[in-house]
């Protein structure tokens, strides 16, 4: 194998938007973890020089989410590319900080989302599921992602939030426009929705964050004449005693979470309900025994693997998995890589709705940037499922899925599911 | 560390959360609802008076935890 400037070649290619046109490419996630130590992944416009060490192997997953002091979220990006300091700047997020920040930023909107409040919000949830479940029925099927894998979760995060309903669709239509970022670029031209900040400075370099920063203005200024008792008032009022939020803190916030409250859920909705409708052996046994549910949940999410990634920076000179990595290098977590680690999970590829012991990373390895909406996602995709064996609905393949071009969300835009 | 008398974990052990580092997942109160409580107003885990736990348990709550926040109180 040759050597790079940095360490080994990757024997796969994992980074390029359009190999996942055709979904994760396991194979290749496989080749790299049985590479000893890490493999360095070209990547940009430098090629070798701009590239990643890609940590696909559960344990050195963990050991970066576990260790921030030496794998930074505040360095660079947590993105792929790197970002000039005043973009960096510019849109910095809960995601993108590092303690102290970070556990400021987490701690104002933390209550929101423990496993006791999330109980409150399962009653709405429900709901909102069986209705489009009966929908979907009735309708003989159709796209399981414009009828119910796209609604449910955004229905869901703006209730909490407090945004009108009506408003669902034109936020899904922003958001999706946001993980074009990620792909092959924006399709966007850059004084869209009236845009003319530069794209270099909005999330995911679209002029529909510039779209979603208006629309947390407009919520602001709702909620200021009109205090409710949804988050969007609990972030206000977080800013209004002085130091917490700044008005771009808040804005980055609103937008983080109107995209990763419903991107990230509805990506485990659709490849679970794909796998359901692919393994009607697996949605049997969770008919015959419905107390699997909790252990299904947690394998529709592991199976989706909704985000592929997250990057970290080293914050100094250190060593991962036998390793020497510099101050400064880029160090990608591939939790697609993680979460069929034959080290960690029996029988990895297989879809397993019993599966017992299942430590996946899909809501990242474990350390501080542990995903905020984990637990609402675990309870959305259980009632879902819950709703479905109530009515004794079984999915069946349609069409084949219209995937995104993106590195970073396990995207598909459409999928076409029969009810047999 | 303190001493391990039994050898198999099953010593009784109390715990410790450090409130500033504690970020407020709730994955402690999850899996041990007599043990950790979340504050209802900070959602900052604190530990209930004279709650313990087998020494297995514990070490697997302290590697649970996200903010790396919890610890075992050896004397």
């Amino acid at each position: 194998m040759a050597d790079t400037t940095k360490g080994p070649a990757s024997p796969a290619d994992i980074a390029s938007p359009t190999i996942y046109l055709d979904g994760i490419p396991h194979e290749g996630f496989a080749a790299i973890r049985e590479v000893d130590g890490l493999v360095w992944h070209p990547y940009g416009d430098q090629g070798d020089r701009s590239g990643f060490w890609a940590v696909t192997r559960h344990a050195d997953v963990r050991e970066v989410s576990k260790s921030p002091d030496v794998f930074s979220s505040a360095i660079g990006h947590t993105n792929l590319w790197d970002l000039e300091a005043d973009a960096l700047e510019a849109r910095r997020s809960l995601i993108d900080s590092d303690a102290p920040d970070h556990t400021r930023l987490r701690r104002v909107v933390s209550k929101a989302f423990t496993p006791r409040t999330t109980r409150n919000w399962e009653g709405m949830a429900r709901d909102i599921a069986a209705e489009l479940v009966e929908d979907f029925v009735a309708d003989g099927g159709g796209d399981w992602v414009g009828k119910v894998a796209a609604p449910l979760p955004i229905k869901v995060i703006l209730a909490i939030l407090g945004v009108p309903t009506e408003d669902a669709d034109y936020m899904v239509e922003l958001t999706n426009y946001l993980v074009e970022g990620t792909g092959e670029g924006t399709s966007l031209p850059d004084d869209a929705y009236g845009n003319t900040t530069p794209t270099r400075l909005l999330p995911f370099n679209s002029p529909a964050s510039h779209a979603l920063y208006e629309y947390a203005e407009k919520m602001r200024q709702l909620r200021m004449a009109e205090p409710g008792e949804d988050l969007v008032t609990g972030l206000l009022e977080a800013e209004a005693d002085g130091e917490r939020l700044t008005a771009a803190e808040y804005r980055n916030f609103f937008q983080l979470l109107v995209f990763a409250g419903n991107e990230t859920t509805r990506t485990a909705m659709i490849h679970g309900a794909m796998a359901l409708a692919e393994h009607p052996d697996e949605w049997a046994r969770l008919q015959a025994d419905p107390s699997l549910v909790v252990r299904a949940v947690d394998e529709v999410i592991r199976w989706a693997s909704p985000i592929l990634h997250m990057r970290r920076t080293a914050s100094r000179d250190t060593e991962l998995a036998g390793t020497p990595i510099a101050a400064g290098d880029k160090v990608v977590m591939w939790y697609a890589g993680a979460n069929r680690d034959p080290e960690a999970f029996d029988d990895p590829y297989r879809f397993d709705v019993g599966r017992e012991d299942n430590p996946h990373y899909a809501f990242g390895g474990g350390g501080p940037h542990f995903c905020l909406g984990a637990f609402l996602a675990r309870m959305e995709i259980q009632v879902l499922l819950e709703e479905m064996l109530a009515r004794d609905v079984v999915l069946a393949p349609g069409s084949a899925p219209e995937r995104l071009a993106s590195n970073f969300v396990h995207g598909v835009s459409s999928v076409e599911l029969a009810v047999a | 560390m303190g001493g391990d008398p039994t050898g198999d974990g099953s010593e009784r052990v109390a715990m410790v959360v450090d409130e500033d580092r504690c970020i407020g997942i709730g994955q402690c109160e999850l899996l041990e609802p007599d043990v950790f409580r979340l504050g209802d107003e900070d959602a900052i885990s604190r530990v209930v008076d004279g709650a313990d736990l087998p020494r297995a348990r514990a070490l697997e709550l302290v590697d649970r935890c996200p903010s790396g926040a919890i610890s075992i109180a050896d004397a």
